[in-house]
């Protein structure tokens, strides 16, 4: 391959974007401090050595300031291989890091990532790349997380023998995963926004071929926190103000224009909203997706328990990397239709979860129009409420497996007609 | 990624774009170096002078390393809706665009800078007689 040329410096951006992390971060943890007192620390602790499969909410295993402590460990992480990797903070890099924390909540720790993110290093190394070049997939690939704690916590190894096993199995889930990634985007061409869910699904219906067929089990009940706490009820919505004051502070009327170019994209992969806009008018975005996002679950009477507060984080992550509220509601809709036709409350797990992530799919309502997302949403929702026990709930991004198959099908049969139909 | 696929991914994104407009006439034209290689796209409808800005803006954006050797896959292959010219921005070393009359000439570079657009050669070789 040619050189591309110098880079260029970072963007005015970078900085605005990581403050906003950083202090978001560091605030998880004072909060969880504040909450749970020095319980944060054991629980946090106590988490690290749970199976973390699908559904796992680390709020009932270890308490709200004990998973937040480990939702805001894994977002620093994420921000520091970013940080090493000299990749300045944007559209894609802001939706890894907010995704990766709100999966701290129900499923990613700092050990299970930490496996996988040198698997894919591996890989870079291997043809000659750096860990920039697949960074994304190093940081969105820990959604196999739950792989690595399966091995070490779920098979009954001795614990030197599970922690070795279960670091050679991220390592070697890693390596594979920018092959795979490349393929799979490929097969939706860019209409699923979770690509990594797609990918790590694919990878996990062959790791749990591998454990079932040794005699392994993945089963297990789903946790779920339903009770309810005024810091997990306010949380999102006090952050999405807080942002929408900070676009407003450093946009001004320009914030809504740019919020305004955003709700003309498709939002198609990769549209970085930070780079094409502004870092304001992104925020304006995310802002509004997490007041709204929030709306939804009170609305319907969800619990605003890890899942779901993670589910929130991730849309907010892209609402600067493709999700904005234009090319959602379809989708959303489609989905809320699915679950009412098929007799499901619109607050049980799945459905709840599925209305949240389903946005992952909002790039065919943007490109293809309302109806197309409707019908899309409607597709989602009965594939993902399968899909789950496929890979043994050990891909966290259930609803991008889901999705990336829901949309492979949509592009499969458009473009199949776009390009066979007779000219006139 | 091989030089050869390189090449045919960005041929492919460029036509993508500009046969959506239908032109009369569309050429492109490969000069490769040892160091870099430059691709000229001519074609023969109108633009407007936004979408000249927007087409300067887009393949002359930022570079995103983190973007181009992932989603830069994409380039030239993954063709349902339209044409996605950041993601060959991203991979470029710069690119000019220039109105002509009629239509646009698009001087993409990668690499070696050593190509003359006016007179359509590398310099030190002769240009071929009629």
């Amino acid at each position: 391959m040619v050189s591309m040329g110098p880079e260029r410096d970072f963007p005015r951006s970078h900085g605005f974007l990581i403050i906003i992390l950083i202090v978001f971060l560091t605030a998880m943890i004072i909060v969880g401090f504040s909450v749970d007192g020095f319980h944060a620390f054991s629980g946090f602790l106590r988490i690290q050595t749970h199976p973390a499969r699908l559904l796992n909410d680390y709020i009932e295993i270890a308490g709200i300031g004990g998973a937040l402590l480990n939702a805001a460990s894994v977002g620093f992480i994420g921000l520091a291989f970013c940080a090493a990797s000299g990749i300045p903070l944007s559209g894609p890099t802001w939706a890894a890091v907010l995704t990766m924390t709100g999966f701290g909540l129900f499923g990613k720790t700092p050990l299970n990532i930490l496996p996988i993110i040198l698997g894919v290093y591996i890989a870079a190394r291997t043809i000659g790349k750096k860990m920039k070049d697949y960074l994304i997939i190093a940081l969105f690939g820990t959604a196999l997380g739950p792989l690595v704690g399966a091995i070490s916590w779920e098979l009954g190894f001795s614990l030197p023998a599970a922690l070795l096993f279960g670091v050679l199995g991220g390592i070697i889930t890693g390596f594979f995963l920018p092959s795979i990634a490349v393929a799979m985007l490929h097969l939706h061409q860019g209409y699923n926004l979770y690509n990594m869910g797609l990918s790590c699904g694919f990878f996990g219906l062959f790791a749990a071929a591998v454990i079932r067929g040794f005699g392994g089990t993945l089963g297990g009940e789903s946790v779920w926190y339903s009770r309810s706490h005024p810091v997990l009820i306010f949380m999102i919505p006090v952050m999405g103000f807080v942002f929408i004051f900070i676009a407003l502070l450093s946009g001004g009327k320009k914030s809504f224009s740019d919020l305004k170019r955003i709700f003309s994209s498709s939002g198609r992969l990769p549209s970085d909203f930070v780079d094409g806009a502004s870092p304001e008018g992104a925020l304006l975005n995310i802002g509004l997706i997490g007041i709204l996002g929030s709306a939804y679950i009170w609305i319907v009477g969800g619990d605003f328990n890890g899942p779901l507060i993670g589910g929130l984080l991730t849309i907010m992550g892209f609402g600067a990397f493709g999700t904005h509220l234009k090319n959602s509601w379809p989708v959303v809709a489609g989905v809320v239709l699915a679950a009412l036709a098929t007799g499901n409350a619109l607050n049980a797990p799945g459905p709840i979860l599925a209305a949240i992530f389903c946005t992952t799919l909002a790039p065919l309502a943007g490109e293809f129009g309302i109806i197309a997302g409707i019908i899309a949403g409607i597709i989602h929702f009965l594939m993902v409420m399968q899909t789950g026990s496929w890979h043994g709930g050990m891909n966290l991004y259930n609803n991008g497996f889901a999705g990336g198959l829901t949309a492979a099908i949509f592009v499969s049969v458009i473009q199949w007609y776009r390009t066979n139909k007779a000219e006139k | 990624m091989k030089r050869k696929d390189q090449i045919i991914q960005l041929m492919s994104e460029m036509a993508s774009y500009l046969l959506d407009e239908d032109p009369m006439r569309l050429v492109i034209s490969l000069h490769q170096e040892e160091d870099g290689l430059h691709l000229a796209v001519i074609d023969d409808n109108d633009h407007s002078d936004e979408e000249i800005a927007e087409l300067e803006r887009k393949l002359n954006s930022r570079k995103r390393p983190e973007l181009a050797a992932y989603y830069g896959a994409m380039t030239g292959h993954d063709q349902l809706g339209s044409a996605r010219l950041d993601l060959l921005g991203w991979s470029i070393k710069h690119a000019d665009v220039e109105k002509m009359n009629p239509g646009l000439k698009i001087d993409l570079w990668l690499g070696g800078d050593r190509f003359d657009s006016r007179q359509f050669t590398l310099p030190g070789k002769k240009p071929a007689s009629d």
